[in-house]
């Protein structure tokens, strides 16, 4: 859902990630194409591959909300623009809700 | 306070049966996200960075201790025990599953509550002075106006979808404590020549056009407020920038026509609204919707009470709290009680779920059932009596919320930045919480005296940093978040907005600058009664921001 998602080559690494449907949780595909809360699971894709699966994460309408490509490397460490956002998807900063 | 009818109630429970279909479609795929996104932003559900958020709408800021509990039991149940009060007066809840949001509105329309109009580009939550009913210096209470204004403004057809978002705050005391000079319509309720009225100001707003509202009539007759706002509102919609988001605010229509032209049309506007088409609200009407505000029975006490003497000359903590967090009341023997929500260490605006019981149980037993939400994120007790203070701080203290910090320091507005919000560029509770220990010790707060700081993690200025004494803008610079300083920001009657110093400072640099600029404004005060921003505007800032700047 941010504004600006930066457009990116077809050989740069990425992984899919998105928000699960009914509960909103950040969720990332991984390689066997299941959906993990879990970040360091999170598959790497490329080229075509990487565009199969972006396109088949879009036709699960009901099940994640609004996938997108997210910059990764080849070990599948966040990377790019965005790595201060993506990195705060997959790791909040602050104990949430800690008060009880 | 205001109770629903039986239309209300027949309206908020269809509005929640509607939405609980909707949500089902868009969990079986049948509704696609960009078909479901107007529809769930209508009932305020956001998607957020890491989970949907739910704002509720609390009109004007008061809640019943049923209300209250009725929250803490969201919080519990369906959030992750907290939830955090915004500077609209309302209140979010981040980690609420979709599936359960239905069930939640039902839970909340069980206690006349709703999240409609808490988003969209609609008119939102009309907020106010939150010591209303039992401030001083109020020629009245506002929040029957408000009620009123709420009540025209929902579901209003002509006004469901403007170009831009739009915010009325109003207020009827000298001491403008609402901001309503940085809203898109401020209203100043007033008497003259024995009749009420409303000054009305237009075009205020933050975000990335900050704006102080121009004086567009100084004086409205009641009877005719809701005609004016109609004549303002429909000028906005027929001539605000719906091509850009950026320039579509009130704010920018009124910049770009001229305050001059502005008023002319609006008020041409009103002038040709046809007598059937005015709303003449009548005086019966106006008196009945009073009549739901009646204050409550307040037998007037003496003025000291021995009580609370004996117990702040035992215990110094409860003797600063008494100086810091206290409002004088209209009442003799009564005072206003701010509960800060900003205990050193706590996301800002936070409370647990066992944190709004705590305050419910005290309302009911020692507030006549009445609680404010302020625009400061703060929770208000407004009528409380002197000799129940020592029972009221025990309580409050032992809850965590016993902060002595009122309009102090450390009593900061805090947006919810990146650590939550989709469109933030950088963490602003990270910095807040680093700033407030520079300042954890509470004598040396009290020594600083009032002074405002606001933190937005963007531009969009959630966290009014442009109002804030000292403003603290977070920016994103290739990946790595600085933070920009403003100084002489203020949001009272004196309205001002804050300039930005300098170039933009780390976020490990940011506490020791603050300091340097505290520090600085201590040995400059004329004296200790000079407040931190009178100093400033006396001195200029250039020397301030000398001190902020200067080696560490």
């Amino acid at each position: 859902m941010s504004s600006v998602r930066p457009r990116l080559k077809p050989e740069t690494p990425k992984a899919v990630t998105g928000w699960a449907t009914a509960t909103g949780l950040s969720v990332w595909l991984t390689a066997e194409g299941a959906w993990t809360q879990d970040a360091s699971r999170l598959g790497v894709f490329t080229g075509d591959e990487a565009e199969a699966r972006l396109a088949a994460a879009l036709k699960q309408e009901g099940v994640v909300t609004d996938p997108y490509f997210m910059e990764v490397t080849a070990d599948g460490r966040i990377s790019g623009r965005e790595t201060l956002r993506e990195s705060m998807r997959a790791e909040p900063a602050l104990s949430f809700g800690g008060g009880e | 306070m205001y109770r629903y009818d039986q239309f209300d109630a027949r309206i908020v429970r269809e509005r929640v049966a509607q939405f609980r279909g909707q949500v089902a479609r868009r969990l079986s795929g049948e509704l696609l996200e960009d078909e479901f996104k107007p529809l769930r932003l209508q009932n305020g559900v956001y998607l957020q960075l890491h989970a949907y958020m739910l704002r509720i709408a609390i009109p004007y800021g008061q809640l019943s201790p049923v209300q209250l509990r009725r929250l803490a039991e969201i919080a519990r149940d369906y959030d992750r025990g907290f939830g955090h009060f915004t500077t609209r007066q309302n209140i979010q809840f981040n980690w609420v599953a979709l599936k359960d949001i239905p069930d939640v509105l039902e839970k909340l329309a069980e206690v006349e509550m709703h999240a409609i109009q808490t988003s969209g580009n609609c008119i939102r939550n009309t907020t106010t002075d939150h010591f209303a009913g039992a401030a001083q210096d109020e020629v009245l209470d506002p929040r029957a106006w408000c009620e009123i204004i709420r009540q025209w403004s929902t579901f209003h057809p002509e006004f469901a979808f403007l170009p831009r978002k739009f915010k009325i705050a109003v207020t009827a005391a000298e001491h403008d404590r609402a901001a309503i000079r940085v809203h898109d319509v401020g209203l100043h309720i007033r008497r003259k020549d024995g009749q009420v009225g409303f000054e009305v100001h237009v075009g205020g707003g933050q975000g990335r056009t900050p704006h102080i509202a121009a004086l567009v009539n100084p004086f409205v007759p009641e009877a005719q407020i809701l005609d004016y706002l109609e004549a303002i509102m429909r000028v906005y919609n027929r001539y605000g920038r719906r091509d850009n988001k950026y320039k579509a605010r009130i704010k920018i229509l009124v910049s770009e026509l001229g305050e001059a032209e502005y008023i002319r049309q609006v008020e041409e506007e009103f002038a040709a609204q046809r007598p059937g088409e005015k709303i003449n609200l009548p005086a019966s009407e106006v008196a009945r919707i009073h009549a739901y505000f009646a204050p409550p029975d307040l037998a007037p006490k003496p003025a000291v009470s021995k009580t609370l003497e004996a117990a702040k000359a035992a215990d110094p903590a409860f003797a600063r709290w008494t100086r810091v967090n206290l409002h004088p009341h209209k009442v003799a023997g009564f005072v206003t009680v701010t509960v800060s929500l900003k205990p050193i260490g706590a996301a800002p605006g936070d409370a647990t779920g066992t944190q709004m019981d705590v305050v419910a149980d005290l309302a009911e037993k020692y507030g006549y059932g009445d609680i404010r939400v302020s625009h400061a994120q703060n929770l208000i007790l407004p009528h409380v009596a002197l000799d129940d203070l020592p029972a009221v701080y025990a309580a409050l203290d032992a809850a965590g919320l016993g902060a002595a910090n009122e309009s102090r320091i450390t009593d900061m507005i805090v947006c919810p930045g990146l650590d939550y919000c989709n469109l933030a560029n950088a963490r602003s509770i990270p910095v807040a919480l680093a700033v407030q220990k520079v300042f954890a010790d509470p004598a040396y707060e009290e020594d600083i005296g009032k002074l405002h700081i606001n933190v937005s993690g963007c531009i969009n200025a959630c966290g009014h940093h442009h109002v804030g004494h000292i403003g603290i803008l977070g920016v994103d610079k290739k990946g790595e978040e600085f933070y920009q300083i403003l100084l002489g920001g203020r949001a009272d009657e004196k309205a001002a907005l804050g300039e930005i110093v300098g170039p933009g400072l780390k976020a490990d640099d940011v506490p020791a600058a603050i300091h340097r600029v505290v520090e600085f404004y201590r040995a400059e005060r004329a004296s200790p009664a000079e407040k931190f921003i009178d100093t400033l505007e006396r001195l200029g800032h250039q020397r301030f921001q000398e001190a902020l700047y200067a080696a560490g």
